[in-house]
C-alpha cells in the first residue's frame, strides 16, 4: 500500500492528498499562532519561520542520504508541519541552536531512522521537545511574561538579539516562570481563589494569555473536526479524562486542590495537544475504541505529570507514552473485534 | 498502607527497572519479538521475581546476618534464585503441565536476568523490611511486564517499517528503547 | 574444533563481540558508562572475572558431570565476582559505591557463563584462558568508548576522576571543548540506549563496508584472472 494511501485510509478521508491535509492542519494553526505572538511577542514567528528552513534542510538531507527522491518527498508539507507544531511548543526566546539540536532530532532520529513518512513510531515534535526540555531545563522553561501583565512582550529587534546571541541573558527583564510553573511551585499553601487574586499571570479561564492561545487551538481544532482531518475520539476522551480527574481533586478549591478544571483544559498545551498532537494518525491507535483508550491514557498522564510530576507541563512526555502504547492498544482492540465478529 | 502504595508506583513507573534502571534488558531485548512470548515472559518473571525477593530477604535477614556472612550474600541469592527457578519448573509440571508448556521454555531464563537479583539487592541496601521487600519486588516485576508488553507490540510495527540499512535490528531496537525511556523521564518528580 | 588465538582475538573484539553482536550484559553496559571511570572499573573487573571463571571451568571439565554442570558453573562465577567484590571494596572504595549493584550483577552477565558453557568447557586450559581475556577484552572496549563518549558529550570533560581507579592518574582529565554548554541528557538513561543504537549502527556500517570491499576485490581478482586468460 502507498503512503498516501494509507494516511488517506486512517484518516478515512478519499478526496484529500498528505500534503493538502499536512498544509490544511499547518493553516489550522494560525489562531494559535496569532495568540502567541500577541500576548508573547515575536518569538515564536522567529522559531516558526527558523525550524521550518531547518526542518525542510534536514529532511532534504536524509531524503538524499537514504537515495530517495527529495522533491517529491519534500513536496507534502510534514517536515514542516512538524517545525510548525515544534515552533509552538519551545518558548518564544528560544536561541537558535536550540532549533538546530531539536529539528535534528525530530526529522533524523524520530522520523527517518524510522523509514520516514508514515512510518515513524513516535511523534517527531513530541521527541525534540522532550528532548530538549531533558536536556536544557533552564531555556526550555523560560517564557516571556504575557501582555497585560504589566509589562509588553519584546519587541522584534530584542526578540532576533536573543535568537541569535545564542543565550537569554538579553531578554531576562521580559522573562519569567509561566503560569503553569507557579502554580506548581509558587502557590505556598494559598487556596486557588487567593493565589488567582494575587497573581498577575492568570487570567479568567487559565493562565493569562494562554487562555487566548488555548481558544486559538480550540477553534482551528473544531475546523479540523468539521473538515473531518480529524476524528472526535482522541481529543474528546483526553480532554473529559482531563476534566473528569481535574473536577475529582479540585477539592473545593482548598491549598491542597489540584486546581479547577478550566484552569486545566485552558492552561499550556491542553488544546494543542488534544486537536493537534494526539491525533497525528501515524502514531496514534487506529480502530475507535483504541482511540478512546488512547485519548484517556494521554489525558490521565498530562494530568499526574502537572499536578504531582517535576516537569512543568505534561503534554509531550504524555503523548510519547501513548505513543508508546498505542501499537498494543491496537493488538488488543483489534483482536476483541475479530472475535466478537465470530 | 499509603507508603507501600507509593513504593509501588514508584518501582513501576518513576525507577522503572528496565528504562531508568537498567535491569533486565537481556529478556527485554531477546523475547519481545512476539507480544505472546513477552505475555509468558511477564508472567513467569513476577512469579520467580517476587518469590525471589520474599525468600532472599528472610535467608539474609535470619542467617546471613546472625552468621555475620553478609559478603557471602551474592553466592547465596543467586543460589535462592536457581532453586526458586528448578522448583517452579518441577511444581508446574506436576500440576499445571498446561502452564508449563505455555511459559516452560522462560523459566531456565530468568535465573540469568539480573533483575532478580537486583531486586534481592537492592532491598538489602535500601534496608526494606519485609513486606517492602515483597512489594518492591512485585512492583518492579510489573514494571517489567508493563514495559515488556508493550515494547513487543511496538516492535511487531517496526517489523514494517523502512529503516536504513545499518539500523536494522537491534540498532533501531535500541533507539526505540531510548525515546520510550524518553517518555519515562516524565513521571521525574512524582514520588 | 581448536581455533588459533588470532582467531579468538578477532572474535572476541570484533566478529563476536559480547556487547555489539551477541548483545549480551547489556545492563552494566549501559548503567555503568557514564564516564570513563565506571566504565574502566567494570570493565577491569569483568575481565578478571571471565578469564579466571574460564580458566577453572577448563580446569574442572572432565570432572563436572552433565546434570550439576550449570549450577556448578553459576557458583564458581558467583565465588570470583564476590572476590572482585572485596578487592574493589578494598582497594577503590570510593568507586565501589559509585559502580553499586553492578559488580555482583557481573554474575548475571550472560556472557560469563555463555563463554563458560559454550567454549570453557570444552577447550584446553589456554585457549579457554585466552579466549576469557578477549571476550572480557571486547567487552570492557566497548563499555569504555561508550563512557568516554556519553562523558564527553555530557560534560565536554573526558577522564575526570580517574584516580578513584588509578592513583597516579590525578591529571588525566582532559576539558576538551571550554565553553561546552553540556547535553545533560546523554548521562541520562535515554542517552544510553540512544548511544549504543548508534554504536551498534556503526558496527553494522563498518561490517556492511567491509563485504561490499571484499566482494569487490573478489570481482576484481575475478576480472584480472580472466583478462590474463
Amino acid at each position: 500500500m502507498s503512503l498516501s494511501k494509507r494516511v488517506k485510509l486512517r484518516k478515512n478521508h478519499q478526496a484529500l492528498s498528505t500534503s493538502q491535509i499536512m498544509l490544511q492542519v499547518i493553516l489550522a494553526c494560525i489562531p494559535g499562532i496569532v495568540a502567541l505572538t500577541v500576548f508573547f511577542g515575536w518569538g515564536t514567528l522567529i522559531n516558526i519561520i527558523w525550524l521550518g528552513l531547518l526542518a525542510l534542510a534536514f529532511e532534504a538531507l536524509m531524503l538524499s542520504l537514504r537515495q530517495r527522491q527529495v522533491i517529491f518527498y519534500l513536496k507534502d508539507y510534514s517536515a514542516l508541519l512538524t517545525a510548525v507544531l515544534l515552533g509552538i511548543c519551545i518558548p518564544s526566546t528560544s536561541p537558535w541552536w536550540l532549533g538546530v539540536i531539536g529539528i535534528g532530532f525530530a526529522i533524523v532520529i524520530a522520523k527517518h531512522l524510522y523509514g520516514g513518512l508514515g512510518q515513524n513510531l513516535f511523534n517527531p515534535a513530541m521527541v525534540a521537545y522532550v528532548v530538549l526540555l531533558v536536556a536544557f531545563p533552564v531555556e526550555m522553561t523560560d517564557w516571556v511574561v504575557p501582555r497585560g501583565s504589566g509589562t509588553s512582550p519584546p519587541d522584534l529587534l530584542v526578540s532576533l538579539q536573543a535568537f541569535f546571541s545564542g543565550d537569554a541573558t538579553g531578554i531576562d527583564a521580559y522573562t519569567g516562570a509561566s503560569a503553569m510553573d507557579l502554580f506548581r511551585n509558587e502557590r505556598g499553601g494559598m487556596t486557588i481563589t487567593e493565589f488567582w487574586q494575587q497573581n498577575p499571570a492568570f487570567g479568567l479561564l487559565g493562565g493569562l494569555g494562554w487562555e487566548w492561545v488555548n481558544l486559538g487551538f480550540l477553534f482551528g481544532g473544531l475546523w479540523l473536526l468539521y473538515k473531518g482531518i480529524i476524528s472526535w475520539h482522541i481529543p474528546f476522551s483526553m480532554l473529559a479524562v482531563m476534566v473528569l480527574l481535574a473536577a475529582l481533586f479540585y477539592d473545593n478549591g482548598s491549598s491542597l486542590s489540584g486546581g479547577s478544571p478550566m484552569m486545566h483544559l485552558f492552561s499550556a498545551g491542553t488544546m494543542l495537544g488534544a486537536f493537534f498532537i494526539a491525533t497525528d494518525p501515524v502514531t496514534a491507535a487506529t480502530t475507535p475504541r483504541g482511540k478512546l483508550i488512547y485519548g484517556a491514557l494521554i489525558g490521565i498522564t498530562v494530568y499526574v505529570i502537572r499536578v504531582w510530576g517535576a516537569y512543568p507541563d505534561g503534554i509531550a512526555f504524555a503523548v510519547l507514552l501513548g505513543n508508546f502504547a498505542a501499537p498494543f492498544i491496537d493488538y488488543y482492540t483489534k483482536l476483541s473485534v475479530t472475535q466478537n465478529e465470530k | 498502607m499509603n507508603e507501600l502504595l507509593l513504593l509501588l508506583i514508584s518501582a513501576i513507573l518513576v525507577n522503572n527497572f528496565v528504562l531508568v534502571q537498567f535491569l533486565g534488558l537481556c529478556p527485554f531485548m531477546g523475547s519481545s519479538r512476539k507480544v505472546e512470548t513477552a505475555i509468558g515472559m511477564s508472567a513467569a518473571t513476577t512469579f520467580v521475581l517476587t518469590l525471589s525477593a520474599m525468600l532472599s530477604y528472610l535467608l539474609y535477614q535470619y542467617l546471613l546476618v546472625p552468621l555475620e556472612l553478609e559478603w557471602l550474600r551474592t553466592i547465596t541469592f543467586i543460589i535462592v534464585i536457581a532453586a526458586i527457578v528448578n522448583l517452579t519448573e518441577i511444581i508446574m509440571f506436576a500440576t499445571s503441565p498446561v502452564l508449563h508448556r505455555v511459559l516452560g521454555i522462560f523459566l531456565p531464563l530468568i535465573t540469568s536476568n539480573c533483575a532478580v537479583l537486583g531486586v534481592a539487592l537492592l532491598n538489602i541496601n535500601a534496608a526494606n523490611s519485609f513486606s517492602e521487600s515483597v512489594i518492591f519486588g512485585f512492583g518492579a516485576a510489573l514494571g517489567f511486564s508493563l514495559v515488556l508488553v508493550l515494547f513487543a507490540a511496538l516492535r511487531e510495527r517496526l517489523e514494517l517499517a523502512d529503516v536504513p540499512l545499518p539500523f536494522r535490528g537491534p540498532a533501531i531496537a535500541m533507539i526505540t528503547a531510548s525515546l520510550m525511556s524518553l517518555s519515562f523521564m516524565g513521571f521525574t518528580g512524582l514520588i | 574444533m581448536s581455533k588459533s588465538y588470532q582467531q579468538l582475538g578477532t572474535e572476541g573484539l570484533w566478529s563476536n563481540n559480547p556487547a555489539l553482536v551477541q548483545l549480551l550484559g547489556l545492563c552494566p553496559l549501559l548503567a555503568v558508562s557514564t564516564s570513563a571511570v565506571n566504565a574502566l572499573g567494570l570493565g577491569l573487573a569483568t575481565i578478571m572475572v571471565l578469564s579466571a571463571s574460564n580458566l577453572c571451568v577448563s580446569l574442572v571439565r572432565h570432572q563436572v558431570t552433565e546434570t550439576i554442570r550449570l549450577p556448578a558453573f553459576v557458583l564458581l562465577i558467583a565465588s570470583f565476582v564476590t572476590c572482585a567484590e572485596l578487592l574493589l571494596q578494598a582497594y577503590a572504595y570510593p568507586l565501589y559505591l559509585r559502580i553499586g549493584i553492578f559488580i555482583p550483577l557481573i554474575v548475571t552477565n550472560c556472557t560469563i557463563l555463555g563463554r563458560a558453557v559454550s567454549f570453557a568447557s570444552r577447550n584446553p586450559v589456554l585457549p579457554a584462558f585466552v579466549d576469557g581475556i578477549m571476550m572480557g577484552l571486547g567487552f570492557a572496549l566497548v563499555l569504555l568508548i561508550l563512557g568516554i563518549l556519553r562523558e564527553f558529550f555530557a560534560s565536554g570533560i573526558i577522564f575526570a576522576n580517574m584516580e578513584l581507579l588509578l592513583p597516579f592518574a590525578e591529571n588525566w582529565e582532559i576539558r576538551i571543548l571550554p565553553q561546552y554548554r553540556g547535553f545533560l541528557l546523554a548521562i541520562l538513561p535515554p542517552g544510553a540506549f540512544l548511544f549504543m543504537g548508534f554504536l551498534l549502527a556503526l558496527k553494522n556500517w563498518i561490517d556492511n563496508k567491509m563485504t561490499v570491499k571484499q566482494h569487490n576485490d573478489e570481482a576484481d581478482i575475478l576480472i584480472r584472472n580472466t583478462a590474463t586468460k
